[in-house]
């Protein structure tokens, strides 16, 4: 009786010392959809297919063939219904293109830190105004990347379709023309069990 | 007898279960001779998959890009992802943390390429790594 009641309270105690902590673990990177919503995998295909897109594109080849264009991004536009933190994307893009070394690019989120640093170096006192940067001689951006994401949600019954698409776009600034555009497209789907 | 029974049923769960594997079928193609070598990592897929074919290009720009045709050799639709990696001329991997698996969901009996374009000008060689979806986490 002793015996039984010793491994009742072994058994009992390994069972509620599972429950305390979560396991954690390090994840793949590309794993299976947890949900149908947009998941890092997704970002992370689309961010891969967009910048070969644009590097394999023949006009765009034409471009970079003799020079570095200096290129821009403006934010992604989340038409969506879902919360997806866009300048991420294009971020994550703008890094694919800079270790292709065929682009160079401007950054105008940080034009007013350039500013601030540019002023401290005029007025501080501190640096040797020979070596001083001064404003008015950044390079200008010749092309913009920007883009947006859409979805359409269709439920029936058990089953949700979540369908999502992706569009970039490389505007021309001078022309105001479109040289390149790809869409990555989404689907996924969640069947809910009947129990 | 029944403990010994359901221990036995356990272990053999778990060896079932250990028995999953990520290994896949590996391409790897070389753009300097033109080559190209099979590796066969998982006797399942090397039933169900088979290469084609593979052709070199070069983009535009100049990066070099591969084309390489996949074939499902069984009727029933498959649900498998594929990477592409890139290698410099000495066999390191070239930013390997950023390339990712995509899906490719093949049909029964269809054929389908799949492309990479190299992320680098150093890259001169290329592995085509393909796996079954559920060996993924």
């Amino acid at each position: 009786m002793n015996v039984r009641s010793f491994y009742c309270l072994a058994l009992l105690a390994l069972f509620t010392g599972c429950a305390t902590a979560p396991r954690i673990t390090d994840s793949e990177l590309d794993r299976t959809p947890m949900t149908t919503k947009i998941e890092p995998q997704d970002i992370r295909r689309t961010v891969e297919k967009m910048a070969e897109s644009l590097i394999a594109d023949p006009e765009v080849g034409e471009l970079t063939k003799n020079e570095r264009p200096v290129l821009d991004i403006e934010p992604m536009k989340n038409r969506s219904q879902m919360i997806v933190d866009m300048k991420s994307i294009t971020d994550s893009v703008r890094t694919r293109l800079i270790r292709s070394r065929l682009f160079r690019f401007v950054d105008r989120s940080t034009a007013g830190s350039d500013i601030a640093i540019m002023d401290e170096q005029a007025q501080l006192g501190l640096t040797d105004q020979r070596k001083a940067v001064r404003p008015g001689q950044q390079s200008a951006a010749q092309m913009y990347l920007t883009g947006s994401l859409s979805d359409i949600v269709t439920r029936s019954g058990r089953v949700t379709d979540h369908y999502y698409k992706f569009t970039m776009i490389l505007k021309d600034l001078r022309s105001g023309e479109i040289v390149w555009t790809d869409e990555q497209e989404i689907r996924k789907t969640a069947n809910r069990p009947m129990f | 007898m029944k403990l010994t029974t359901l221990l036995v049923c356990a272990l053999v769960g778990v060896l079932a279960a250990g028995c999953r594997t990520s290994a896949g079928t590996s391409l790897v193609t070389d753009h300097t001779t033109g080559s190209s070598v099979l590796f066969e990592g998982n006797t399942r897929l090397q039933n169900k998959l088979a290469v084609n074919g593979v052709t070199y290009d070069r983009v535009p720009s100049g990066l070099n890009r591969v084309n390489i045709q996949l074939t499902s050799l069984v009727q029933g639709t498959q649900h498998l992802q594929y990477r592409i990696a890139w290698f410099n001329a000495e066999g390191m991997e070239i930013d390997a943390d950023s390339r990712t698996y995509r899906s490719l969901i093949l049909q029964g009996m269809d054929s389908v390429t799949v492309t990479g374009v190299a992320n680098s000008p150093d890259a001169v060689t290329s592995r085509l790594r393909v796996r079954e979806w559920r060996a993924a986490r």
